[in-house]
């Protein structure tokens, strides 16, 4: 391991077919399958707004955003796979039976476009920030890659997103109150997103897979959105919120870790909806995986 | 199903580069799920796919022979040396 972590510390990639520790391997696939998992979670989501869309073009944009998620999942899937941990279908069968983890913000139901919106704009830039974070300095070669392409199409999406956001806030105020609504919805899980602090001994920045922490990650987010949100004429739901003079920072208020650690459990208040619907559409499209199972065969037997 | 290594080119610009890979019933299938996962802004202007069954494989065991041949190479040590001497005995 001493060997293997020296490699790493000179800016070593490791390949699938590579020797690994066990160890790093397992944990290499665990963070690449939550992120599959993540991936399809929200892709479904972004589905159930397609027919609600207003305006043709933002429609247009999100069946594309729908598509780019289940892809994103696609690619994800086929990277962890080849980690020789769990096989595809394994992954999915987990995650459709919630057993599997995916992201706290996918916990959460979207109820308005405000919500949405907020999802675009603050929940994919805090995703994004947290994928940068690991393309930047990832050991693991096959991930790199595949999160080159997704951080891209992250990049449309979440200008999609503040081009929505720009709409609502010049909007009327019915508009406006929408938003704000969904800002107190989902300031909170946003933030969570980037987790608690890192642990001292964190493996996955031990092993170059992370390359900050998480705490360093919330706080430059922090200091994005809330003088966006403010310039905006919007409030941020946290009473603690302050300006430090001195250290010329926002500083958030103590963040309840509770709501977060529920939706690990699948306690989310959308977790049984969400992972129940997923699961039905699993089983809708059965004959598709069937009918192409066919065709794998008749294509063998040629 | 079969698992293809997906390979991108664009034109006038690179070589074609390993993008990923993706699994598929059959070959016509696998195109239209290459273009649609890996050629969605224009990442590429022609695709390659390999079944990943059919890749002919040389590992880094099979390699290592080769890294052991300095007689393939010439750093041009030998060379400044000879430079150096003949341009001191001439001034
Ligand atoms: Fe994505
Ligand atoms: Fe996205």
């Amino acid at each position: 391991m001493d060997d293997f972590e020296a490699f790493l510390d000179d800016g070593g990639i490791v390949e699938a077919d590579d020797d690994m520790p066990d160890a790093y391997r397992e944990a290499v696939f665990r963070f690449i399958e939550l992120h599959a998992n993540s991936e399809l979670m929200g892709g479904l989501t972004e589905r159930e707004w397609i027919p609600r869309t207003p305006g043709l073009r933002h429609k247009m944009a999100v069946l594309a955003k729908t598509q780019d998620e289940i892809g994103h999942g696609h690619l994800l899937y086929m990277v962890a796979a080849d980690l020789g941990c769990k096989t595809r279908p394994d992954m999915l069968e987990d995650l459709f039976a919630g057993n599997s983890r995916f992201h706290n913000v996918f916990h959460y139901r979207a109820k308005t476009w405000g919500d949405q919106v907020a999802i675009a704009f603050l929940v994919d830039a805090a995703a994004l920030a947290t994928q940068q974070a690991v393309f930047k300095n990832c050991s693991y070669g096959p991930y790199k890659r595949i999160l080159r392409r997704i951080i891209a199409e992250e990049g449309f999406h979440m200008r999609f997103g503040e081009e929505r956001m720009l709409r609502i806030a010049e909007g009327t105020d019915i508009q406006r109150a929408m938003f704000q609504q969904s800002i107190d919805d989902w300031w909170w899980p946003a933030l969570q997103l980037f987790g608690p602090d890192s642990k001292p001994d964190d493996k996955l920045l031990r092993w170059h897979i992370k390359s900050e922490r998480n705490e360093v990650l919330r706080d430059r987010w922090v200091q994005k959105f809330v003088p966006l949100l403010h310039g905006y004429g919007f409030t941020i739901p946290d009473p603690g919120l302050a300006f430090d003079q001195e250290a010329d920072r926002w500083m958030v208020g103590s963040i309840d870790w509770e709501p977060l650690k529920r939706t690990l459990r699948q306690g989310g208040p959308d977790s049984a909806r969400r992972i129940s619907e997923a699961a039905a559409n699993w089983a809708d499209t059965r004959w598709v995986r069937d009918a192409l199972e066919r065709v794998s065969r008749r294509r063998e037997a040629a | 199903m079969r698992i293809y290594e997906v390979f991108l080119k664009r034109k006038g610009k690179q070589e074609f580069r390993h993008a990923g890979s993706l699994e598929a019933a059959d070959d016509e299938l696998a195109l239209v799920l290459a273009r649609e996962s890996y050629v969605r802004r224009a990442e590429g202007d022609s695709i390659w796919l390999v079944d990943r069954d059919h890749l002919v494989v040389g590992d880094e065991e099979f390699v290592a022979p080769n890294a052991d041949k300095p007689h393939r190479h010439n750093d041009g040590g030998r060379v400044a040396e000879r430079r150096q001497r003949i341009h001191e005995e001439n001034s």
